[in-house]
């Protein structure tokens, strides 16, 4: 045997007996730990999202374990969450979801951030039958894909700015509106899309731009520039946090002057605080806002939780965070309901899951959505110089009536 | 057989061996094993322009993403109405069976081998012209266009991404999915490698060498370099177009820029395993590839949070410390081994000569 043989089979038997170490499994409940996993985009165009979901599993599983944990079968067991960084990449996602089910054998899924990953993990939880709560992918498609493992505490992506459409109409007087849309080429975004164009059809209102934006949205000046010429009645922005904070600044910049401005990630982006004034009147789609009247035993209200949540992480939870705590919540239920560890007795049992978190009633549909919670609007208000989102719609909810037209680029100070 | 051959011989059932018992040595790590197949399939095409031609492609993930498309396509269009298929939101539900699945499959990558093959020799009568830092620039543009180009065609899914078919539930085995992507990639890896070992013993390889080394030169001798760089470029479109098809049939669902045409990554990933290996080399890409799929891996599971920066640091000390690759650098320590070899009926003719 020559030295290259044997430095090759060396090498062979070392690669062998490293990959066999790591791939001694441990089980999906580990002593008095129950093992959740979790592809998050830690890096990436959704990092500062998915940092805003990780912060929102972190504190909910501190809680809850801090709380007596979760009670099966009369023993006491704590959450444990493994983390990867998918890179905000769905092929990055799809990859990590098999890892953590075959390598680190975990049996129970919490969602990733944003609905094209949730998209690229379902097809591969779905396929070991592993029960995933997310929290952040709100697309439509997913819930008609027939997935039996796939529970979302969320609202549809195409409810978030519908609403808004009907309350362009209603302060038309009852007539139709006419709207200037630009949308992110994403999963997400492009179902909010589909929302506007369902509401449109249905008010007879006419869409005069539709504009694609690119991922990573940076610039969004041409389509402004359109927006300027032909005076749409609403002009509707949706691009994750980046999206939000390209459109408001660029709105500022040119002076846009446009009666009613929708978007969706106000809150994940700060708006009101980055932009202060300039964000004023802004109109935003929201999963959550601490103002609503739910409550539940572990965060107790709204307002609790976000005074937790500031007290930890030092900002004020955006409904990223909100949601993904409430999945926490959902799987404890699920768990104890369950009395069981038994994969497809979970999945059952989330099925028939009935309950109510701070972050709103929890009910899944046939496709595995929440159909228990409206999506809100509230609209960013400023008090000299500090600005604060006030819900406005639905008016269950609503704290502060929503102010419309928005002023003039000139007429404001 | 000589003595040489018979090394060889015993080298390469070790491997095949090895790569046929791999998913059941190590069933958890199926899909890492099957994407680093694909990432040596494509390493090993990209040293066809890069490494033998002298031309720095960075266009080669355009037919990787055009495959995965392509693939999907075929597989759903072939049953069900592809426009229905993609719509989001779409209240109804296609399930393939399973000999729907495979046939689709089948056509699918047959179209995806030979539309990428097609297009490149197109794209290559039009730019293979270009030498340099233009060709690579011009390439360049090449997959950013095309993901621009995708994420806006509705029948494709635009910027909504498309699903691709999932496996047939018939088959209860959640296994099988596995190493049926796994042996489908392993027999590209092959026949990928077949293929260009075959070219490294051919006069072909010596022309793309030629024109690497003196493009006019290898002109006035007479050689239409132009036919030979199309055709080298058609062979990358072939197996990267197989390539795609397979990962996209892995990964499950297609976005236009994070996977597909996904140039800030697999297009990146290609010319740096290559270069990592050795370029210019047969095995170079090989041991490339693999290396860094290991320590990428290994890097994401240690390190969260710092791979990237763990990965810079490891392309710096590769640039400045093996300049010429893994395999140069055995070349350079070991020549008896891993030099060039010279064809003794060849060394004898020109002692002739003399």
């Amino acid at each position: 045997m020559n030295k290259f043989t044997k430095l090759f089979i060396t090498f062979i038997s070392a690669i062998t007996l490293m990959l066999s170490s790591m791939s001694s499994s441990f089980a999906k409940v580990d002593g008095e730990y129950i093992v959740l996993g979790a592809a998050i985009s830690l890096t990436g165009k959704y990092s500062s999202n998915g940092v805003h979901t990780q912060n929102g599993y972190n504190l909910a599983v501190e809680r809850i374990n801090k709380m007596g944990g979760v009670e099966v079968q009369g023993k006491k067991y704590k959450f444990e969450i493994i983390y990867y960084d998918d890179e905000s990449n769905p092929k990055r996602a799809a990859q990590l979801a098999e890892r953590l089910i075959n390598q680190d054998g975990v049996k129970y899924m919490l969602g990733p951030y944003s609905s094209g990953l949730t998209k690229a993990i379902a097809p591969v939880t779905e396929k070991y039958k592993i029960p995933m709560v997310e929290a952040n992918g709100a697309s439509r498609s997913l819930f008609t894909k027939g997935y039996k493992y796939l529970f979302a505490v969320l609202s549809p992506a195409n409810q978030y700015l519908e609403v808004a459409i009907d309350l362009a109409v209603e302060k038309n007087g009852g007539k139709p509106v006419r709207i200037a849309q630009a949308f992110e080429q994403d999963a997400f975004s492009q179902d909010v899309r589909l929302g506007i164009l369902d509401a449109a059809k249905r008010t007879g209102s006419e869409i005069i731009i539709d504009d694609k934006l690119p991922k990573e949205l940076n610039d969004m000046a041409a389509t402004l520039a359109k927006v300027k010429a032909t005076k749409p009645d609403v002009l509707v922005v949706s691009g994750h946090t980046k999206g939000a904070l390209t459109a408001i600044r660029q709105i500022a910049e040119m002076k846009v002057d446009v009666p009613m401005l929708a978007m969706t990630h106000c809150d994940a982006a700060k708006l009101s605080k980055q932009h202060g004034k300039k964000s004023e009147y802004a109109l935003c789609a929201s999963q959550w806002h601490k103002n609503l009247s739910y409550k539940d035993s572990f965060f107790g209200t709204g307002k609790k939780y976000d005074k937790d949540f500031k007290k930890e992480f030092g900002y004020a939870p955006p409904y990223q965070s909100a949601e993904s705590s409430a999945a926490l919540l959902v799987f404890k239920d699920a768990f104890e309901r369950a009395n069981s560890f038994d994969g497809d007795k979970v999945r059952d049992a989330l099925k028939t899951t009935e309950m109510q978190t701070f972050y709103g009633n929890i009910k899944f549909g046939p496709g595995g959505q929440n159909t228990a919670k409206p999506m809100i609007l509230f609209q960013v208000r400023c008090k000299g110089d500090t600005c604060e989102n006030k819900v406005v719609a639905p008016t269950k909810w609503a704290s502060d009536k929503f102010y419309h037209p928005i002023p003039k680029w000139s007429e404001r100070s | 057989m000589d003595k040489v051959n018979q090394k060889d011989l015993i080298l390469y059932s070790g491997l095949i061996i090895l790569g046929l018992a791999a998913p059941f040595l190590f069933p958890g790590f199926k899909v890492q094993l099957t994407i680093l197949c694909v990432l040596i399939v494509l390493a090993m095409t990209w040293n066809l322009q890069g490494g033998e031609m002298g031309y720095n492609t960075f266009g080669n993930i355009l037919f990787y993403g055009l495959g995965m498309y392509l693939t999907a396509s075929v597989q759903v269009g072939m049953f069900f109405p592809l426009a229905e298929w993609t719509e989001s939101g779409g209240e109804k539900t296609f399930v393939h069976t399973t000999s729907q699945y495979f046939q689709g499959m089948g056509v699918g990558l047959l179209v995806a081998a030979l539309v990428p093959t097609i297009i490149a020799g197109a794209i290559g009568y039009a730019i293979l012209g270009l030498r340099g830092h233009y060709f690579a620039i011009c390439t360049l543009g090449l997959g950013i266009a095309a993901g621009e180009i995708a994420g806006g065609i509705e029948i494709i899914g635009a910027g909504q991404g498309f699903t691709t078919p999932p496996f047939p539930k018939d088959i209860v085995d959640p296994g099988a999915r596995g190493d049926f992507f796994y042996f489908l990639s392993f027999v590209l890896l092959i026949g990928t490698f077949v293929f260009i070992k075959w070219i490294y013993g051919s006069r072909f390889k010596l022309i793309l060498n030629a024109i690497r080394d003196n493009e006019d030169k290898a002109e006035a001798m007479g050689i239409q370099t132009m036919k030979y760089k199309i055709v080298g470029w058609m062979v990358s479109a072939f197996f990267a177009g197989l390539a795609g098809g397979i990962m996209g049939g892995l990964i499950g669902y297609i976005d236009s820029t994070d996977v597909a045409f996904d140039g800030r990554e697999m297009g990146v990933f290609m010319v740096l395993m290559a270069i990592l290996g050795g370029k210019g080399t047969l095995w170079g890409p090989v041991i490339g590839a693999t290396l860094f799929h290991f320590l990428k891996e290994g890097f994401w599971t240690l390190i969260l949070g710092w791979q990237y920066v763990a990965l810079g640091v490891l392309i710096v000390v590769i640039v400045i410390y093996f300049p010429e690759g893994l395999m140069g650098w055995l070349r350079e320590k070991y020549p008896e081994r891993f030099g060039e070899v010279i064809d003794e009926k060849d060394r004898k003719a020109q002692v002739e000569l003399k």
